[in-house]
């Protein structure tokens, strides 16, 4: 045993999925409910951790995915498909209406940004019973999922209706309310909120710094997408040159190509291995008729009467790591040469609106808040924030986390409670699967709609038929899935398994171990004393020990022996 | 009147279609021809409870699992076809048709296989007509015999060939040998007529003393074998010798601690 580690540490054994998962959604509970066809159900077992189902079987980066024990074998679970399936399922046959939370707190929470980490610190407050009023500068909520991600890959309707479970539980969202100018630390304060969340994301795109930034004709990425999405018409022209390599960069070339571009090249100054964006995504922009170009990066953009004519770029090579632990691009002198183009969109990155918050929050980084990144807590009492404007641009999910840790934090601060306490776990990542080779290769059945991209070209409009609606192939997808973990409490059955435990009667066993040889998951042993013991954290609950054991001496907690063999009586009396 | 069978399906939790919304131990929503009752898993179906259930009376007792490599449990179904095959050699032996219990495989989506199924298993019962255990009258050899079975089972020998027969087969024992599944199989044959008939001998000799005579009598198997399986039933402390009458001992089971 480590005994260097605090003795108050909680440890968690989790599949490596949800140890992976910035939101502890419990992964293998949902797919093992999807495994039974219980699409709704696994819909609420998403909500218990998190509001947006459907966003992120959408956009997530899914690392629990990329942790997914089935990739040693053939390929992971397809987790974000089943997640968006098993959401679309949900949404289109009637989104499930909960009822509002009876309000049993009278501290007031205010939540700044209806982004991803506002909104589901509002959602998870909601659920505790605090009144919790979002405040959003934007004409509709929903921050960079509304206003970042474009429409062919998170469509409007679905943001909106996730944002509206949250409404229906009882959150209140105040839009076009501009924190700075409409509402102030101060006044929010004298209008009787006892706590405040910052959830301002990262609005600014990062400026290249370089000469021509100014030129009519370079639109700075989140700026670009922002205007999309609230309607506004550009003129590209031909040739577009998106300058970065993330998702953003990404973003606003496949919407170049949809807004009629004929070319669009997006320049990256590492190599393809470095880039941030998501895989598929690059493929699919690809697909569409993107260009891109490697170890490159602008030097100037050119203009011709004030307006954009064509970016000046040098060759790059890959040095050293930075600290990023990717490989540092260094610029080849002399390798200078023009890209012709009449639009420069520049993605490489965003940073927070600091400028009109205290200076107190700022940290050392200048463009973000300085926050306790377990607790949210900033050096100003009360006073919470999380999200991209305290990490730097990041994903979703993370927001998410970040929400729920702000909420956490909040509800302890309104109580008094200790901010740490019991906070810090450690996790351990289990899987019964031993033997990789022992597991039958059940190749991934489905395909995937952002692979098959062929019809919705050049479109806004979600291909609804590329939605593979098709509950069977979730559900041979869902049993690749190997339940690594132990029981994950899904209660997939709550009447019956009800997260059943076995139990060894000590006095009947006689230290066979035949439990052992027919466990599947070794959750059960002889101990140093010679009788069988059960590890309940490894312990799923199928009962098989109990029915093979020789003494009878295990039984199962909850769904004995005895009552089956009463139902059997209950079901021959009649 | 038209006969009712009276079939107990144990389901297993994973391969119970999602259409057919029963909680235990009600009857299947549109699917009134068998009494469903939801386990974990298949494998955990204890074989005492499968005899038991047919000592109640039941007509036939339908298994629905998961089939390989789909078990939720990874190989609960092996577990479970394991105790189905001893369960059937055990049935043949008591004198109720083998074919009452069935083990099938299922997945929790498709309800047609799923009804299929238990029609099929429905229709066959109904040839084979009411349990000879159902009803007001049951049958009190076969009665005796389903409960020498079910002791059977319960009994340590029984169980742990069961319940080790991938790790004999597959992987190795202490002393690095593999049995082959044929010889492993007709060790079992042995094991369960042996284990049967000890059990039915303690169960005989429980009600009143019995000679060796009498009892090969009764279960129509020749005495030197009784005699046999007697020496190894006081060796265990199954039986004891209650008394002799003019040279013929007696012998009386004791109750087993």
């Amino acid at each position: 045993m480590d005994t260097t580690k605090p003795l108050s540490m909680k440890i968690r054994k989790l599949p490596p999925c949800r140890a992976a998962c910035p939101a502890d959604v419990n992964v293998q509970g949902y797919i093992a409910l999807i495994q039974q066809g219980k699409f709704k159900e696994a819909v609420e077992l998403i909500r218990k951790s998190m509001p947006f189902p459907a966003i992120c079987g959408r956009v997530c980066f899914s690392p629990c995915q990329d942790a997914c024990t089935r990739k040693e074998i053939d390929q992971p679970v397809g987790v974000r498909y089943l997640k968006r399936l098993a959401a679309d399922i949900e949404r289109e046959q009637g989104r499930i209406k909960p009822e509002p939370i009876p309000k049993i707190h009278n501290q007031k929470v205010a939540i700044i940004g209806a982004g991803p980490a506002g909104l589901s610190a509002g959602y998870e407050l909601a659920k505790r019973g605090y009144p919790v009023t979002i405040f959003e500068r934007m004409p509709e909520p929903g921050g960079m999922m509304r206003y970042g991600i474009p429409d062919y890959r998170l469509q409007k309707y679905v943001v909106a209706n996730e944002i509206a479970y949250i409404q229906d539980l009882g959150v209140e969202i105040k839009t076009r309310v501009e924190f700075g100018k409409d509402v102030t630390f101060d006044t929010l304060q004298s209008q009787g909120y006892k706590a405040i969340f910052l959830a301002i994301g990262a609005q600014l795109s990062q400026k290249l710094r370089i000469p021509g930034e100014e030129l009519e004709g370079v639109f700075h990425a989140v700026e670009f997408l922002r205007d999309i999405a609230l309607g506004k018409s550009f003129d590209l022209g031909e040739k577009v040159a998106v300058i970065g390599g993330g998702n953003s960069a990404v973003d606003a070339a496949r919407t170049s190509l949809k807004l009629g571009a004929k070319e669009v090249i997006v320049l990256y100054r590492r190599s393809q291995k470095e880039m941030p964006a998501l895989p598929y995504e690059v493929e699919a922009a690809e697909k569409e008729g993107a260009k891109f170009q490697f170890l490159v990066s602008p030097k100037q953009i050119i203009g011709e009467s004030s307006k954009v004519k064509a970016v000046e770029c040098l060759r790059m090579e890959l040095g050293e790591p930075d600290a990023s632990g990717r490989r540092r691009p260094v610029p080849i002198p002399g390798s200078e040469h023009l890209y012709e183009v009449d639009t420069v969109i520049p993605a490489i990155g965003q940073v927070a609106e600091t400028s009109r918050l205290p200076t107190i929050l700022v940290g050392e980084r200048e463009w973000a808040v300085a926050a306790d990144p377990l607790t949210t807590e900033t050096k100003i009492p009360g006073l919470f924030s999380g999200g991209d404007v305290a990490t730097g641009p990041a994903s979703v999910i993370e927001a998410v986390g970040a929400g729920r840790r702000a909420a956490e934090s909040i509800d302890r601060y309104l109580n008094g409670k200790d901010m740490r306490e019991g906070r810090e776990v450690e996790i351990v990542e289990t899987t019964w699967v031993k033997d990789m080779g022992k597991i039958t290769r059940k190749p991934e059945r489905y395909v995937s709609s952002h692979v098959d991209i062929g019809r919705w070209e050049a479109s806004f409009e979600e291909a609804d038929e590329l939605l593979a609606r098709n509950k069977e192939t979730a559900i041979f997808e869902a049993r690749r899935c190997l339940g690594c973990g132990p029981c994950t409490e899904c209660l997939g059955n709550e009447e019956l398994c009800d997260a059943d435990k076995a139990v060894v009667d000590e006095t009947l066993c006689s230290g066979c171990n035949l439990c052992a040889v027919v466990c599947p998951y070794g959750a059960v042993r002889k101990n140093d004393a010679g009788v069988a013991e059960v590890d309940e954290d490894l312990c799923k609950g199928c009962g098989i020990c109990s029915a093979s054991c020789p003494e009878r001496a295990i039984a199962m907690k909850k769904f004995s022996e005895a009552q089956i063999l009463a139902n059997v009586e209950t079901a021959l009396g009649r | 009147m038209v006969f009712r069978p009276k079939i107990i399906g144990f389901v297993c939790n994973w391969s119970m279609p999602k259409e057919v919304e029963i909680s235990s131990p009600r009857e299947m929503r549109g699917y009134p021809k068998m009494h469903v009752l939801r386990v974990m898993c298949i494998g955990r179906v204890d074989p005492v409870i499968v005899l038991d259930t047919f000592a109640k009376g039941a007509d036939g007792v339908l298994l629905v699992g998961c089939p390989t490599p789909d078990c939720h449990y990874v190989e609960g179904n092996i577990q479970a076809e394991n105790k189905v095959k001893v369960l059937k050699k055990l049935l043949m032996l008591t004198g109720l048709e083998p074919e009452r219990l069935r083990l099938e495989w299922a997945y929790a989506t498709e309800v047609e296989p799923f009804s299929t199924v238990v029609d099929d298993f429905r229709n066959q019962i109904i040839k084979f007509g009411q349990s000879p255990l159902a009803g007001g009258q049951s049958d009190e050899r076969i009665l005796l015999n389903v409960s020498a079975a079910k002791n059977a089972v319960a009994d340590f020998r029984l169980r742990v060939f069961t319940g080790r027969e991938e790790e004999l087969t597959e992987a190795m024992n202490v002393y690095g040998e593999i049995i082959p599944q044929g010889e492993f199989d007709n060790l079992l044959d042995e094991i369960v007529n042996e284990e049967f008939l000890r059990h039915k001998i303690h169960l005989l000799t429980r009600q009143e003393p019995l000679s060796v005579k009498e009892i090969a009598a009764n279960m129509n198997v020749k005495p030197a074998m009784i005699l046999r399986h007697i020496v190894d039933m006081r060796r265990k402390r199954m039986i004891a010798l209650d008394h002799v009458e003019e040279a013929t001992p007696l012998y009386k089971a004791l109750e087993v601690q």
